[in-house]
Formats: C-alpha cells, structure tokens, sequence
C-alpha cells in the first residue's frame, strides 16, 4: 500500500465524501474539543490540540443500550449494531488510537464482547500526526507510541504543512483509500523519508517522561507502602481521570424501566467513585481513596501489562492536564521507582 | 394545522395535593359535582412540606406538562409550617426552571383549602390554560431513546 | 501579599502543637505555572509550603471530605484538630459548613489568607502552553508577574484574573485563628449583569443555551466533589432507591442532574467558583449557581456564608415571605 497525497484543500470534499457514513470528527463546542457525529463538513475541528473526551466513546459509548424489555414479557430484543453502519472517526490523535487497541485485548480476551467489537469492526480510524505535542503533559513516547505512532489507525495522515501524506495501513485502511481515490494524488518521492525526520523531530519536542521498565513486577510489593496515603491525600474521588483516558473501560450496568418498557443499560463506571465495588452488604473492599488510587495505578501499570502485555496508558497526559488538584500519574511512578 | 394541533393539545398535569386542605377541597369540588378540566392527575401527600422539589423535575421527565403543589393557606398548615418551607422551595425552583428555558406555566403552587371546592376548580382552570398556551413539554422529558 | 517565611514559621508553629493532627495548605505543582494542595503531617514538611496566585483550590472541601473508616476496637478516634489554610472566599465555605453543624468549630484551626485575587489557569496555559516550570506567579500592583525558564512576563491583572475575583466582595477571611497578612479592603462588586443577561433571553433561547452545554456533560461528579458544601454521606446521585437521577447520561438526565446540584446549593453556596473552575467540559456552573444567589439574596435577604449562627435558608421561613407567584 504505497503513501498517496491529500492536499489540505481537498479535506472538505473528502469530509463531504465521507458523510455517506456515520462520519465523526473533533468538533468544538464554546472552547471545548469532543468527537460528535456531523452532519456537515464545516462542523469538522481539525486544527486542535487533542479532544477533551477521548474518541473511545465513539466504540465504547458512555451509555449504550445492551437490549430491551416489555415488563411481563420473556423476549428479549438485543441491540443490533451492525445498525449503526459503518462508521469513520477523522482526525484523531495517534495516541488515542494505539488505545483502543490496547483495549480490544480487553474486550476480545475470556469473552467476546460482541458490541464494542462489532462496532470496532465497523469503525475505520483515519489518525493525524501530531506535529506540536497537543500538551505539555504529553509522554506518548515513554510507552511505546509516538506522536506519528500507526496503532489501531487504518490510515495516518501525516501532516506535511500544505497538505496530508496518506498513509493506508490495514485493509480498511485501502478500502478507504479506494473510496477516496478521486481525491488523491501520487506522493512526491521525497515525502516518506521527510515524514520519517518530521516524526523524529516531533517526539523530540516531547518533554516529559518515564521509564516504565519494572514498574509492573514493583508495585505488587508496595501494596501497603505509605506512599499511596501521601499521593491520595489532595484526591477529591471524581472521574476525570478515568472518564477522559482513552484506555480507561470499567463498565456498570442498569436496568432502566419506563412505563413497563425498559432497558438494559451498560455505562462508563470509574474506580475513583466511592460506590466502585461498594457491596450490597455496605463492605467496600476499597474504603478511601487511597486504595482505589492504587488500584488506578496498578490497574494500568500492573494488572494489565501482566495480562495483556501491554501498559494500559498511552501517555496522553489528559489525567495530568485536567485533574483539579494536579495529582500527576508521572510524579506517582517516580515515586514508584524510587520506594 | 399547527394552530388545530395546538388547540387540540391536552396536557398532562401532576398535582401534589396536601391530604388536609387542598386534596378536601378537590373532592369537595368532585363531591358538589362541579365541571372542571380533566387533565389533572392528583397525588395526595400529607403536607405541601413533604413535596421534594425533585418531584417536579422527576414528573416532568416523565411526562408531564405541568406540575402542581397545592396546601393549606398560610397559617393553617395541620404541621403548622410545612406550607412555608414548600413556599420558599417552589419560589427558588420555578424561578430557576425558567432561568433554564422551562415556561413558568408549568410550575405552579396554589392554596386550596378544604371548603374551596369552587376555588380549585377556577386554579385547575387556569393551570391547563396556561400549560396549553405554552404547548407540550418537549425540553428534558425522558425519551424513548433510539438505542 | 503573604510573606512565605511567615507562612512557615506559622505552619512549623501550628503542625508542631499537640492538639494538631495535619495542617492543609499549597505547594508547588508539577508543571507549568500549577500549585496544588499540600497536606502536612510534620515540622519537617513545611518548608514545602507557599502562598501565590496560583493557589487557586479550595482547602475548605478537605475539611468535610474525608473519608472516616470505623475505628477498631478498643482503639479511641483522632479528634486532634485540622489546620486549613483558605482565602476570602474559602473561609465563607467554612462559616456555611459550620452553620450547617457540619463540625464543631474547635475541630479546626483556620490560618487566614487576605488575599488580592488568583488566577485563571486556563488563561495562564493558553498564554503560556509549553512551560514546563516550575514557573511562578506573583501580583505587583496591578500586575501578575511571571517568571520561569529564567524569563520574566509582566501581564496585566484584568487579563489572567479569575471571573470570580472580579466580582469578590470578600477578600479577607470572616473566621480565622491566625491571619497572615494585613487585611485586604474589598477591591470589587458584583451587579449579577451575567445572570440578568441570560434572564431577559426567551425561554427557547436559554433552553438551547442550556441544552448545549449539558449535553456536553459526562457526569464525572468532579463539581460535586470539588464542592466544599457537597458534604452529604449520602448523596442524592449516588442513590439507588429511589434512583432520583439515572446514571445514563442524556440529555434529560444530564439536565436532571444540574438541577439537583445547583438547588440543592441555593442558600448555601458561597461563591468560591471551584466547579466551574474544575469542569473538564467547561460547563458555566456558576451562571446557575449565581442565579439561585441572586434569587436568595433579593426574595428573603439572604447570604450565605457570612454568619455562622444564620439559620439555614431552606428549613426556615418568614410568614410574609414573597407568594406573587401562589394562585
């Protein structure tokens, strides 16, 4: 699959070509950055930093419908996603991609969970590189992405200035180069070989680090090091961290009931919230939120690298950025490192 | 045929009647065989005091158009004072639904005593005239969602 | 502006008394321009402490936010004292929580900060969005200096100040033990012109405002906790019998959910700003709560957060209270 080019006036017409799809791109809303369905081109935000919300909610919705029920009646009627069509997220990031990947092993691992990944089968990812870090917190390159980073996209659009080096990488991302042909050209000889110096550069501009080498074989053993109280201490116990990380995927259900028609219902669920494995009994197995920092912690950096192989962070930096009171996940594993 | 639509609309009110005053004077109205409009569901609680002011939000999720909290006048409260906590409770809401685009109409609190059957007939009149003038409520009610 | 060798001295001074158990205060952030909450258990730990306008947290929350587990045994509870730092509009959090019974007021040990207004960190980071710090801010006459990476930037104050100082009535604190610096004379008002404005629009026009923004909504319940009133063991969100407010999250339920916050915040909420500050979907929460202030202040003549013996709002009433509204 040979690199094509895709000049930046054209994006228009390629977002015009893509609607006859479910088509989602970064929008903006007063000065806030979310992935939403568009129905017009013009609605497309593709100058941004990186969204507010992560585009995980496009293949892993917040709320999403598991099936129905009628009250007094046995049947019943389970979500068709293959409804929802086919559907194209533009323009995200390629650390948010690489996540969803990371969470495919998740969702495909003991059980199949046949919504998020007939919808991940259903979604084709056209990624852009990063040529500034979207935030100072960004640390990609620590965990193995890169701001150029080809992951879970089907197609990366490299950002060359004046226009786009496209670059299909799985069979949908040809598909899509296919669907797109009128609109590309053959790229220019020199253009790889920039992208490749272009992508060094970009991830020298990241300033921000760790090394994650050891970290899943140490936290183990600092279960009950005092470490976690002091880090804990300024947490106020709300979402934002786990709600706006593109890798985080605890889910709850809930059964929904309206006038005798109802639904089940399966939402985003946060380990930060004081009612996360709270039992029926009134026993919660993680009373404060010292323990459940530690398991946010050793969730991503323990558990799941020991499962899947992989850390379960991309290095994003949105639970950096936007954290109320600056509890910074870089400065935790440091402290991991050094106890 | 928007206009027909309109007038055709008939609302659904949820009225929170305290069981003392205001629930005995809408059956007196029943009782003395007075005509009123029928569009008006009535929940009796003990007091107006017992209304929580997420009832309304909650009956307006569900589905209804208009919302009523009826008690005793002041001074008669049979808790003596629960009419003027739900009184500072239905002042701050309604002024705040509005402030969110929720018409006024919608929210309404009437003193209907146990001898004023006549009078709750002339408040359920007006309750329906003014929801039907501001139409169905379509802002936050909960949907049948799509999926 | 706060002398930080007195703001250590008197922090070494208090965490060192017997009857203290932890002192709560600021210290440096982890980048850029940020400080963040410092929790202080020893003499040895204050040297960590600051005061600048990048304090922007409200300290107050901590007080009623901890998380008590049963105590064993034959063991007996810490009833030591919590030291907390706050500023003009934290200290009202504490007079409210207090006239709420929420704590006795010997539990706690105020240090009081006259303060000259902090900083927006969202203004801060767009001007300044690669600094890695540590940077630092202070205030000099009418400007916010800011110095990091051996570079100095003089910005005017109107510029990086934060909406809700503009309009702060109460610069020093009302409840203090020890106040750190000379009082600060009230420096603006407030003419609620941003609620009015919102007031006089149509009904559908407020409604697609609203709807706009709530519909941004992810319920990550940050404003809620980051609230120093939202102190409920119990809280109305986290209730599943009755479940007052679904957990799915659309428009109705989003809407349902604002509702509950901001009323259940009428009469009590005093103004410190953190849930908007803190809102990663940049909801304009105060608009609502400032509605239900405005509302409180003009029907009954309230303010909450200024006496600690005023009976609360909701559960008191005056027989000729305003009723234009009751047919």
């Amino acid at each position: 699959m040979a690199a094509k080019k895709l000049s930046k006036e054209k994006v228009g017409e390629v977002l015009q070509e893509l609607s006859k799809f479910r088509l989602i791109t970064p929008v903006k809303s007063d000065d806030v950055v979310l992935f939403r369905e568009i129905a017009d081109p013009k609605e497309a935000f593709l100058e941004y930093g990186n969204s507010t919300v992560p585009p995980k909610k496009v293949v892993f919705p917040q709320t999403e419908t598991l099936f129905r029920f009628t009250i007094g009646n046995p049947e019943l009627r389970e979500k068709n996603v293959e409804e929802e069509g086919t559907t194209v997220i533009f323009g995200l990031r390629p650390c948010d991609a690489r996540a969803m990947s990371i969470v495919d092993k998740l969702f495909s691992w003991d059980y199949e969970d046949p919504y998020y990944l007939k919808r991940r089968e259903l979604t084709t990812l056209v990624g852009m590189t990063c040529v500034q870090p979207p935030s100072i917190n960004c640390f990609c390159t620590s965990l193995q992405g890169s701001p150029f980073g080809k992951d879970g996209l089907d197609v990366l659009l490299v950002d060359m200035g004046d226009h786009f080096l496209f670059q299909p990488l799985t069979e949908k991302g040809a598909r899509m180069e296919e669907t797109l042909a009128s609109y590309l050209e053959d790229a220019s000889p020199g253009d790889v070989e920039r992208a490749s110096s272009m992508e060094e550069e970009a991830k020298g501009k990241i300033v921000r680090s760790i090394d994650p080498q050891g970290i899943a074989e140490k936290l183990p053993s600092l279960w009950e090091d005092p470490l976690w109280k002091r880090v804990s201490d300024a947490c106020l116990g709300c979402g934002i961290c786990t709600f706006l990380c593109p890798t985080c995927h605890c889910f709850d259900m809930q059964d929904e009931v309206e006038r005798g028609e109802g639904r089940r219902a399966r939402m985003w669920d946060s380990c930060m919230f004081c009612e996360y494995t709270l039992h029926a009994s009134g026993h919660n197995p993680r009373p404060t939120r010292k323990e459940r920092t530690r398991n946010r912690i050793s969730h991503k950096y323990s558990y799941y690298p020991k499962r899947f192989d992989v850390i379960a962070c991309v290095g994003c930096g949105r639970c950096i950025s936007l954290c109320p009171v600056n509890i910074d996940i870089l400065e935790i594993l440091e402290q991991v490192v050094e106890a | 045929m928007a206009e027909a639509t309109q007038t055709d609309f008939q609302p659904n009110i949820v009225a929170f009647l305290c069981n003392w005053c205001s629930y005995a004077g809408a059956d007196l109205a029943g009782t003395s065989r007075t005509q009123y409009p029928s569009n008006v569901r009535v929940i009796r609680v003990m007091c107006s005091g017992r209304v929580n002011p997420m009832f309304v939000v909650n009956a307006l999720q569900e589905g209804a158009d208009g919302v009523l909290v009826s008690g005793c006048h002041p001074g008669d409260c049979h808790y003596m004072q629960g009419n003027y906590y739900a009184r500072r409770r239905f002042k701050l809401m309604r002024n705040f639904l509005e402030y969110l685009g929720i018409e006024p109409e919608r929210v309404r609190m009437s003193w209907v005593s146990a001898s004023e059957g006549a009078k709750w007939k002339e408040v359920i009149e007006e309750v329906v005239e003014g929801v039907k003038a501001v139409g169905p409520m379509n802002k936050f009610q909960r949907r049948q969602l799509n999926w | 502006m706060v002398d930080v060798s007195k703001l250590r001295e008197t922090a070494r001074e208090i965490i060192s008394r017997e009857d203290v158990r932890e002192l709560i205060g600021y210290r440096a952030g982890t980048y850029g321009f940020r400080a963040r909450p410092a929790f202080v258990y020893d003499p040895g730990e204050v040297d960590q402490l600051i005061f600048n306008p990048a304090c922007v947290n409200n300290l107050a929350t901590y007080i009623t936010l901890e998380e008590k587990l049963p105590v064993p045994r034959g063991q007996e509870p810490d009833l030591r004292k919590v030291a907390v730092m706050v500023k003009g509009c934290d200290s009202r959090a504490l007079v409210q929580q207090m006239a709420e019974n929420a704590y006795e007021r010997d539990r706690i040990l105020v240090i009081g900060i006259p303060c000259t207004g902090v900083v927006d960190m969202d203004k801060v980071q767009a001007r300044f969005p690669d600094v890695l710090g540590p940077g630092e801010i202070s205030l000099e006459g009418d400007k916010f200096v800011l110095i990091f990476d051996g570079r100095r930037e003089e910005i005017p104050k109107e510029e990086l100040l934060a909406d809700k100082c503009k309009r702060c009535r109460f610069p020093t604190p009302l409840v203090y033990d020890v106040l750190l610096d000379e009082e600060v004379a009230p420096f603006a008002t407030d003419d609620y012109s941003d609620v009015e404005a919102l007031e006089s629009r149509s009904q559908d026009e407020k409604w697609a405002y609203w709807e706009e923004k709530f519909s941004r909504c992810i319920r990550c319940y940050s404003c809620r906790n980051v609230c120093p009133m939202c102190y409920c063991n119990d809280c109305i969100l986290d209730r599943l019998r009755p479940q007052w407010i679904r957990r799915s999250v659309d428009i109705s339920e989003n809407t349902a959910f604002h509702i509950a916050r901001a009323y259940h915040l009428a009469g009590r909420c005093i103004q410190c700003g953190e849930c908007q500050r803190v809102c990663p979907v940049e909801i304009p929460l105060m608009e609502l709560n400032r509605k239900l202030y405005k509302d409180v202040e003009e029907l009954y003549d309230f303010e909450p957060g200024v006496k600690v013996d005023a009976p609360p709002l909701l559960s008191s009433y005056r027989p000729d209270d305003p009723e234009d509204f009751i047919l």
